[in-house]
């Protein structure tokens, strides 16, 4: 019997493709002798398909056909088991429900990677591969996560962080509070998005309204943050839970403009959409290991998984750092992913853990919350009000 | 048309149906034994019985021929049916172990429904043909044949409760083999799952759940729930809980009779066995402990069979005797266990004990009480260390054991009071061991109340006895329920000079209950011992 495995894909994200370019590598890449894959794509409308096609990342070119050939499904508990149902099974043509074992969210960005789909799946009770929904919603504000970070002792930039709301209305002073608490260069960021997008570098007061602008198309909490101009990024991925956990080689991404931009991320080496650049987070170009000394890699790998637990992490979470080269090599910890592109294989393979390897240890730390949870309960399976057997209700008497 | 005969009847066969409940609760609990039923039946003859007999013999004298003093009776008769309804809801409300609404018990039921519903619809059809009503054997007659059977069957509901056993036997054994099949090829498509069997004469549901416990700390398991260990109860386990991701299932096997755990054996296949002891429970359907000694082993001749390895509670010196045989893993509290538990300390929040086994040492405490449950615990470490879970997995999952229901279970009752709730226990030993518990309470007032030990063939007074003599060296209060058991107890209980004010000796729980219940304060402690279903408490 194999494991039914459903792995979400798409989302009503702004990263969209970029989880189906994820979620596809992942699906190649699994142990089908022991996993069954059911991919379930939402669309940008948020419907849900299911379908075979869905393994083949040529299929998502044309969507229209694409839906054409899948199934509308939805999934239900029934019987303490969650099913997989049909829902354009006709009087003839039916389909047979499929039962999902556990489920795999490959999805990026707001609406879906920041907690949502993760509660979604919570009230099913289906077990499910990566943090739970704390976590998830912990890296997707990237103001609260400094909090938490902050008081975990994790180094990161102190901030200024304000809703659009408050923007507009005191504009001068909240423009005047950055310059004096922080001073260019600036980075403006969105306060809730993955990826790269409406992050902007500032050099002086012009730019800087402008950019607090942008980024206030992209969210509704805007932070400014210390631009560290002699600068060197490095991640780290952590894969485990808060148990036990272990942290991967480092990487250092090469930046092509001052930020890691959004085309920089997921189409590098590419123009638009041919299926070459699709590879996403696994094409970018890179330094693998990243050219430091030991012990700087050391204490970044610790700062990573202190980071991890700091917020509660499970499965695999990106830990993006940023290097101070112009103070000591100082490191902050910059974002995490809890969901990084490509589920950030290239740098467990570079551990010597094969994706596919990495792939069964997430699913089975999936089962392991679960389990962890079922122990919590495992006396609560009888109803209390039910227990006349040795009455209670004989202390009326 | 003989309306108020018809109704007569119908009135009383609706009132055999309601007293078919008890029957079929008790059937229920004898686990679909016609003779273990009827063990029950024998001793079970009680005022409403004899009742229900006198009323048979009116319906006889009265059924036929259709005067008006005869309807009269009848209808008399009928009246009387519904009071006896409604002492069938009492009886149900006083029951301990209720009956449970399986799909077996509503196909049982429905089958008795339908043998006295065509009883009754052939016999109105006759009544209302055309038949030649001058001949000997006419219509009438017939009729009043077919009503006094469906009559008999309704006063005296026992027979009822055989006969529609017996119609849904064959029906209820197809849909078991299909049942097994189907749990023997889920298991067949799981080739990594590993099978644990667990069996003894006790603690097998306490290890079983603490080795669960444990093992999930590295595998996804499945154990078999409550106290199950039917061949039915795997299957329905198999069936229900199995999933493609489970790695570790295991299957409490229990023993009534030879043969017992070899046919589980064949369902599960287990590869690892645990034979926590071996004792005279069921001695009464074994007939020997040699019978007793071998079921158990079944599971270590499979497993040996199978490669794989038994875990033998070396503590136990039947089991010891014959553990050179086996490929087995020793556990116990001795020297030369492979797996022992050393410097046990308990008290009355717990215990606490290490571990010692090959070169590895640890410490665990639980919250547990019983110093049987030490080798419980022990038991579970030995296979989970051999399946590579670690010395630190293993002492956390004891940290956080909790009690199985009515297992020792430790809980606040009626006005401040404390409960040791050990009303399954089954173990004349364990009973002893549960007693003794009381002795780490200080100087609280100590309340035993318990129905005695049973199924226990001729230890039985034996061991009821050694239970009195246990209770008065460690408690203040002795409450006996049922008289049966009582006899020997008391004796025992006397034997070692207890103020006999102290020893109370009820019919039933409820009783029971009523006499404790103004006792109760924040200064006692109570402890329910041993089994209480509705089987034996009278």
């Amino acid at each position: 019997m194999k494991t039914n495995v459903a792995v979400f894909l798409g989302c009503m994200s702004v990263e969209h493709e970029i989880s189906i370019i994820s979620a596809v590598q992942a699906m190649h890449s699994m142990d089908t002798n022991k996993y069954e894959i059911i991919p379930i794509y939402v669309t940008k409308q948020g419907e849900f398909l299911s379908g075979d096609v869905l393994k083949n990342i040529e299929e998502f070119k044309d969507l229209a056909a694409l839906k054409e050939k899948c199934h509308p499904v939805s999934l239900v508990k029934a019987n303490g088991r969650v099913l997989m149902k049909y829902l354009d099974n006709k009087m003839f043509k039916r389909q047979m429900d499929i039962e999902i074992n556990v489920g795999f969210p490959i999805v990026h960005g707001t609406n879906c990677e920041d907690g949502t789909i993760q509660g979604y799946l919570e009230m099913l009770g289906l077990p499910y591969v990566g943090c739970d929904v704390l976590a998830s919603a912990l890296g997707m504000d990237k103001v609260i996560f400094k909090t938490v970070l902050t008081a975990a002792d994790v180094p990161v930039l102190p901030c200024v962080s304000f809703t659009a709301r408050e923007f507009s209305a005191n504009h001068d002073t909240i423009i005047n509070q950055i310059e004096n608490q922080i001073g260019y260069p600036i980075i403006i960021k969105p306060a809730n998005l993955g990826s790269s997008v409406g992050i902007s570098k500032v050099e002086n007061r012009a730019e800087l309204g402008e950019a607090i602008c942008l980024a206030c198309s992209f969210a509704g909490k805007v932070l400014a943050e210390r631009a560290v101009t002699a600068l060197r990024e490095i991640n780290c991925s952590v894969l485990g839970d808060v148990d036990n956990c272990e942290a991967s080689q480092l990487e250092e991404p090469i930046m092509t403009d001052k930020i890691l931009s959004y085309d920089d991320k997921y189409r590098s080496g590419s123009k638009g959409k041919s299926s070459e650049g699709s590879k996403g987070m696994a094409s970018l170009s890179r330094k693998l290991p990243a050219d430091l000394p030991q012990s700087k890699a050391e204490e970044i790998k610790e700062i990573a998984k202190k980071a991890f637990v700091a917020m509660s992490g499970s499965g695999v979470c990106r830990i993006d750092f940023i290097m101070d080269t112009a103070d000591n090599d100082k490191v902050y910890v910059n974002e995490a992913n809890t969901i990084p592109g490509s589920l950030s294989f290239y740098l467990w393979e570079a551990s010597g853990i094969k994706y596919t390897e990495l792939l069964d240890r997430l699913i089975q730390l999936a089962f392991k919350r679960e389990r962890n949870r079922d122990n919590i309960m495992f006396t609560m399976d009888s109803n209390i009000l039910s227990t006349k057997s040795f009455g209670f209700k004989g202390s009326k008497n | 048309m003989d309306i108020v005969l018809y109704i007569s009847v119908g009135v009383i066969a609706a009132s055999g149906l309601f007293a078919l409940c008890r029957q079929l609760q008790m059937l229920q609990q004898s686990s679909y034994y016609p003779s273990r039923y009827w063990g029950w039946l024998k001793g079970a003859i009680r005022v409403r019985t004899n009742l229900a007999l006198m009323g048979f013999l009116l319906f006889i004298g009265s059924a036929w021929p259709s005067t008006t003093y005869n309807r009269c009776v009848i209808f008399v008769l009928a009246a009387l049916s519904l009071i006896r309804i409604k002492l069938c809801f009492s009886d149900r409300r006083k029951s301990i172990k209720k009956l449970v609404f399986t799909d077996r018990i509503k196909r049982t039921f429905v089958a008795a429904a339908v043998f006295l519903a065509a009883l009754i619809t052939v016999g109105i059809l006759l009544g209302e043909s055309s038949l030649d009503q001058n001949s000997i054997v006419n219509a009438g007659f017939l009729q009043y044949i077919l009503f006094t059977i469906c009559a008999f069957f309704s006063f005296i509901a026992p027979a009822t409760c055989l006969v529609a056993w017996a119609i849904t036997y064959p029906i209820e054994q197809m849909g078991a083999r299909w049942y097994v099949n189907d749990a023997k090829k889920i298991l067949k498509n799981m080739p990594d799952l590993k099978v644990i069997g667990v069996t003894g004469s006790y603690g097998k549901t306490s290890t079983k759940f603490i080795l669960g416990r444990i093992l999930n700390e590295k595998f996804n398991v499945v154990v078999t729930p409550e106290s199950f260990n039917t061949p039915m109860g795997v299957v329905r386990t198999v069936r229900d809980k199995i999933q493609p991701q489970t790695q570790i299932f295991i299957a409490e096997m229990g023993a009534k009779n030879k043969g017992d755990i070899k046919e589980i054996c064949e369902i599960a296949d287990p590869t690892i066995g645990i034979i926590t002891s071996v004792g005279p429970q069921h001695l009464d359907t074994f007939g020997n402990i040699e019978t007793i000694t071998s079921t158990k082993f079944e599971l270590a001749d499979w497993c040996q069979n199978k490669n794989g390895k038994v875990f033998l509670n070396a503590d136990n010196e039947i089991i010891k005797a014959r553990s050179a045989n086996y490929n087995s893993v020793l556990y116990g509290t001795t020297e030369t266990c492979d797996c022992r538990a050393e410097n046990i300390v308990y008290g009355p929040s717990g215990l606490s004990f290490n571990i010692i086994s090959g070169n590895s040492e640890f410490k665990v405490s639980t919250k547990l009480l019983g110093v049987h449950n030490a080798l419980n615990i022990t038991a579970a470490a030995a296979v989970a260390l051999d399946l590579g879970v670690s010395c630190d997995d293993i002492a956390f999952a004891v940290s956080q054991l909790k009690p199985v229901n009515h297992r020792l279970e430790m809980k606040s009752y009626l006005g401040g009071s404390t409960l040791i709730d050990d009303a399954y226990n089954a173990n004349p030993e364990g009973c002893l061991e549960a007693v003794r518990i009381l002795g780490s309470f200080g100087d609280m007032k100590k309340i035993i109340v318990t129905p005695g030990l049973v199924e226990l063939g001729e230890k039985e007074y034996e061991c009821n006895r050694r239970l009195g003599e246990e209770a008065a060296i460690y408690a203040d209060i002795i409450i006996l329920v049922g008289p049966k058991r009582a006899v020997p107890i008391a004796e025992g209980v006397k034997s070692r000079g207890f103020n006999e004010e102290n020893l109370h000796i009820v019919q039933s729980f409820a009783e029971a209950r009523k006499l404790f219940t103004p006792m109760c304060d924040n200064n006692t402690v109570i402890i329910f011992e041993n089994d209480l279903p509705d089987n034996y408490a009278g």
